[in-house]
C-alpha cells in the first residue's frame, strides 16, 4: 500500500477532522478571495475614474519672480531715460511730489500682470495636451441695466458697487466647474467661440428676473461710458458660496458673472489680464510624461509657476484608497491568521497522529515518505475546500464589496457633515462618492488564491511536522506505549 | 549468524553518565525463537529498539549478516531485515485488517491471515474493531507479510489473558520452527521465557544467557 493510497483512506475514514480542514481552508481561501476581488474592484473602479474626472496643470505667474521682474524692468527705464521716468515692458516709472518731497513711483499695468499668450499657446501644442483654458482675473464693473445681490447689514462704503466678471476661454475647464462646485441649471456655458456672452448665478437672474437669451449690460468702475453688452447663455448654481477675491459685495459669490475670455476687458476698457490657464492632459497615466514634456517648452520658467492641478483625482482616488487599504489590510490579516489558524490546527492534527507516525516509521517508512503522506491528505482536503471556495466566491466577494464600500459611504457622509458649510476653495472636491464596487472573481485570482492557499498548507504541515519528526523513532514509540 | 549486537554501549544522556547498557554483545540465529527477559528499567526493550534500529548506540555494533546496519542506513534495516511486534499492537486505525498486514509489504496477505486465524468476515472490518488477542495477531501477520528474516517483539503477550498469550506464543514459535525465521522477544512473561530455545538475562545493563534449569528453578 503506497502513499497515496494510505492519505485517500486517511481522508475518508477520518471523516470529522477532514471536514474541519476542509472548512478552515474554504474559510481562509473565500476570505483570500473577497479580498482579491475588492481590491481588483477597487484598483477597476479607480482606474476608470481618474480617466473620467481628467487631471491637468495650472499655469500661474510666480509671484517671488514678479518683483525681481519689477526690479530689472526698472533699471532698464533708468538706463533707457535720462530722467529715470518712463515706461518698459507693462513696468511704469515716473517721480512724484508729496507735501514737496521728491519720491518714486512704479506701477505695473495688465500688459505686465496678464499670462503671456504665446507661453500658454507653447504649452497647448505639447503632446499630450488634449485641451486647455484661460481664466482672466476676477473683474470688477459696474451693472448698467441690473441690480447686484446686496448683504443689507454690510456697510457698502467701501466697496466697488459694482460686480465680478470672470472671463474663461472654454469654461468647462473652469476650476470651479471642474471641482464641481459651479454647476448649470439652464442654458449652456460659454466657449471659445463665443463673445459677448455670460453664465449668471440663480440668485442674480432671480433677482433681474432675467432668463437664457436676455441681455446685460455693463460699464467700467470708474466711467459710465461705454457700456458693453452680453447675452446670457446660461444661469449657473454653486453647492458652496464661492471664495470671494477681494471683500465687499462686488465679490460675492452670487454676483459672479462668467463671461467669454474677451469680455472682461472690454467692459473694463483695458488690456486683458489673464490670471491663470489649465492644460488637460488627454490620458491620466500619461500625467507625469506630459509634465516633463511642458517642462522642455521653451519659455521663461522662472516666471511661472506649474501646479499638479489634479486635486480632484486626488480627492476622489482617496475614496478608492481607503477601500484598497482596507482590501490591501484584510489580505494581510488574513494571510497572517490564516497562518497562524492552520499552524495550530495542524500541530493539533500532527501530535494525534504521533501513533501512526511512530508505526510507519518502525515499519521503515522514511520520514520524507510520511511526511509526503501528509502532505497529501492536507493538499487533497485544501484543493476540495479551494475548489467549493471558488463556487461560492463571488457571492461572498460581493457581499464582502458591498459591506466595505458601505463603510466608505457612511464615513463619506460623516466628512461630508463635518465640511457643510464651508467656503469653497478653487479646488473643491466633487461630490463623488463610491456607493458601491462590482466585484468580479477572474481566473487570475483564482490562481493566485490556490496557489496561496496552497502554499499556506504546505507550510504549515512541514512547519507543524517537524515538532514531530526531529524526534528519534524510539522517542517516539516510548511516548506511545 | 544472522544478527549480532557487538560491544553495545547505550546511556539516556550523551554524556554517559549512566549506562543503560554496558558492554553488550549477544549473537542470534535464523530459525530460533529467543527470550530476553530481566527486571523492569534492565535496558531489554532498550536492547531492542537498537536492534531494531529504532536508535543508535553510544558505542558498539549492531550487525546483519556481518554488516554494520548503519552502512545502509537505520530506516532500510527497519524496512528489510526486521519487523517488530509490540506490546500494544500499534495498528493504524484508518485501515482495515486486511490493509494493516498489507502495510508489511506483501500483497495476498489472505494465506497470513488464516495462519494467524482471524477470519475471513474481519479481514475489511476497521482493525480496531477486532479484540485485543486479534489484533496482537494482525500486528504478528503484519510483521509476517515482511521479507524480514528477523522478527522482534515487545511483550506480544503483556495486553493478552493467558489463553490468548499461549495461542500467540505458539504462533511465534511456529514463525521462528516452520519458517525458520529468527525471533526475538522481550517479556516478563515466564510463559512464554519457557517456550523460547534460548533465554538471555539483562541485568544491570549486561546481557548473559540463562540455562532453562534456571528458570524453572526460580520458579520451583
Amino acid at each position: 500500500m503506497n502513499l497515496f493510497e494510505r492519505a485517500g483512506r486517511s481522508c475518508c475514514r477520518k471523516p470529522v477532522r477532514s471536514l474541519l480542514l476542509l472548512l478552515v481552508v474554504c474559510l481562509i481561501s473565500l476570505l483570500f478571495l473577497s479580498g482579491m476581488a475588492s481590491r481588483s474592484a477597487n484598483i477597476g473602479a479607480k482606474d476608470s475614474t481618474r480617466q473620467a474626472i481628467g487631471a491637468g496643470f495650472l499655469l500661474e505667474y510666480n509671484p517671488v519672480n514678479r518683483s525681481q521682474r519689477i526690479e530689472e524692468a526698472s533699471e532698464k527705464i533708468s538706463e533707457l531715460y535720462e530722467d529715470g521716468q518712463g515706461s518698459y515692458g507693462g513696468v511704469h516709472q515716473e517721480k512724484i511730489t508729496v507735501n514737496g518731497s521728491e519720491n518714486w513711483s512704479v506701477y505695473t499695468d495688465n500688459s505686465f500682470e496678464s499670462l503671456k499668450t504665446e507661453d500658454i499657446e507653447k504649452i497647448a501644442g505639447t503632446k499630450g495636451i488634449a485641451d486647455y483654458n484661460i481664466t482672466t482675473v476676477p473683474t470688477a464693473v459696474k451693472p448698467a441695466d441690473f441690480e447686484r445681490i446686496e448683504d443689507a447689514d454690510t456697510d457698502q462704503t467701501n466697496d466697488f458697487q459694482g460686480v465680478t466678471l470672470i472671463g474663461n476661454r472654454d469654461m468647462a475647464l473652469d476650476a470651479n466647474v471642474l471641482s464641481g462646485n459651479v454647476t448649470l441649471k439652464e442654458g449652456r456655458m460659454t466657449t471659445k467661440e463665443d463673445a459677448n456672452v455670460c453664465v449668471i448665478s440663480e440668485e442674480l437672474a432671480e433677482k433681474n428676473g432675467l432668463e437664457v437669451g436676455d441681455r446685460m449690460r455693463f460699464h467700467p468702475l470708474k466711467e459710465e461710458e461705454p457700456v458693453q453688452e452680453a447675452e446670457i447663455v446660461g444661469i449657473y448654481q454653486v453647492q458652496e458660496p464661492m471664495q470671494p477675491y477681494m471683500s465687499g459685495d462686488t465679490f460675492r459669490s452670487e454676483n459672479v458673472i462668467f463671461t467669454d475670455l474677451d469680455f472682461p476687458a472690454k467692459a473694463e476698457q483695458d488690456d486683458p489680464l489673464y490670471e491663470k490657464a489649465y492644460f488637460k492632459v488627454a490620458d491620466v497615466d500619461d500625467y507625469e510624461t506630459v509634465k516633463d514634456s511642458i517642462r522642455k517648452t521653451d519659455m521663461e520658467w522662472e516666471w511661472y509657476d506649474l501646479i499638479d492641478n489634479n486635486g480632484n483625482l486626488d480627492t476622489m482616488a482617496s475614496n478608492f484608497n481607503d477601500l484598497e487599504k482596507i482590501s490591501n489590510t484584510l489580505l494581510t490579516v488574513v494571510a497572517g491568521a490564516g497562518f497562524v489558524i492552520l499552524f495550530l490546527i495542524f500541530i493539533f492534527w500532527i501530535r494525534n497522529r504521533t501513533n501512526e507516525i511512530g508505526i510507519l516509521m518502525s515499519i521503515g517508512i522514511a520520514k520524507g515518505k510520511i511526511l509526503l503522506q501528509i502532505l497529501t491528505e492536507t493538499v487533497l482536503i485544501g484543493g476540495l475546500a479551494i475548489a467549493l471556495s471558488f463556487l461560492i466566491a463571488p457571492a461572498v466577494s460581493n457581499a464582502a464589496a458591498h459591506y466595505l464600500t458601505g463603510q466608505q459611504e457612511q464615513q463619506a457622509g460623516v466628512q461630508e457633515e463635518m465640511d457643510a458649510g464651508k467656503i469653497a476653495t478653487d479646488y473643491q472636491a466633487p461630490e463623488l462618492t463610491v456607493t458601491d464596487v462590482e466585484t468580479k472573481i477572474t481566473p487570475e485570482m483564482l490562481l493566485t488564491d490556490g496557489a496561496a492557499v496552497t502554499g499556506l498548507i504546505a507550510v504549515s504541515t512541514c512547519a507543524s511536522s517537524i515538532l514531530i519528526f526531529r524526534r528519534k523513532p524510539k522517542d517516539i514509540l516510548s511516548e506511545m506505549s | 549468524m544472522i544478527l549480532e549486537a557487538r560491544n553495545l554501549m547505550y546511556s539516556y544522556s550523551s554524556k554517559r553518565e549512566k549506562l543503560v547498557l554496558k558492554n553488550v554483545s549477544a549473537s542470534f540465529e535464523e530459525g530460533t525463537f529467543y527470550a530476553v527477559v530481566g527486571a523492569s528499567g534492565s535496558g531489554k526493550t532498550t536492547f531492542l529498539s537498537l536492534l531494531a534500529g529504532l536508535d543508535a548506540p553510544v558505542s558498539g555494533q549492531i550487525l546483519y549478516h556481518g554488516e554494520d546496519i548503519r552502512k545502509k542506513g537505520l530506516n532500510c534495516h527497519r524496512r528489510h531485515n526486521i519487523s517488530l511486534v509490540f506490546q500494544n499492537y500499534n495498528l493504524i486505525d484508518y485501515l482495515t485488517t486486511e490493509e494493516n498486514v498489507k502495510l508489511g509489504g506483501r500483497k495476498d496477505v489472505g494465506e497470513l491471515l488464516c495462519q494467524v486465524s482471524i477470519p475471513k468476515e474481519d479481514w475489511k472490518r476497521n482493525v480496531l474493531k477486532l479484540s485485543g488477542g486479534q489484533q496482537q495477531r494482525v500486528a504478528i501477520a503484519r510483521a509476517l507479510a515482511s521479507e524480514a528474516r528477523v522478527l522482534l517483539a515487545d511483550e506480544p503477550t503483556g495486553n493478552l489473558d493467558e489463553e490468548t498469550a499461549a495461542e500467540i506464543i505458539e504462533l511465534l514459535k511456529r514463525t521462528a520452527h516452520e519458517l525458520g525465521k529468527c525471533v526475538i522477544v522481550v517479556t516478563h512473561s515466564k510463559q512464554l521465557a519457557k517456550e523460547a530455545d534460548e533465554i538471555l538475562e539483562m541485568k544491570e545493563g549486561k546481557l548473559r544467557k540463562q540455562e532453562r534449569s534456571c528458570l524453572e528453578v526460580r520458579e520451583g
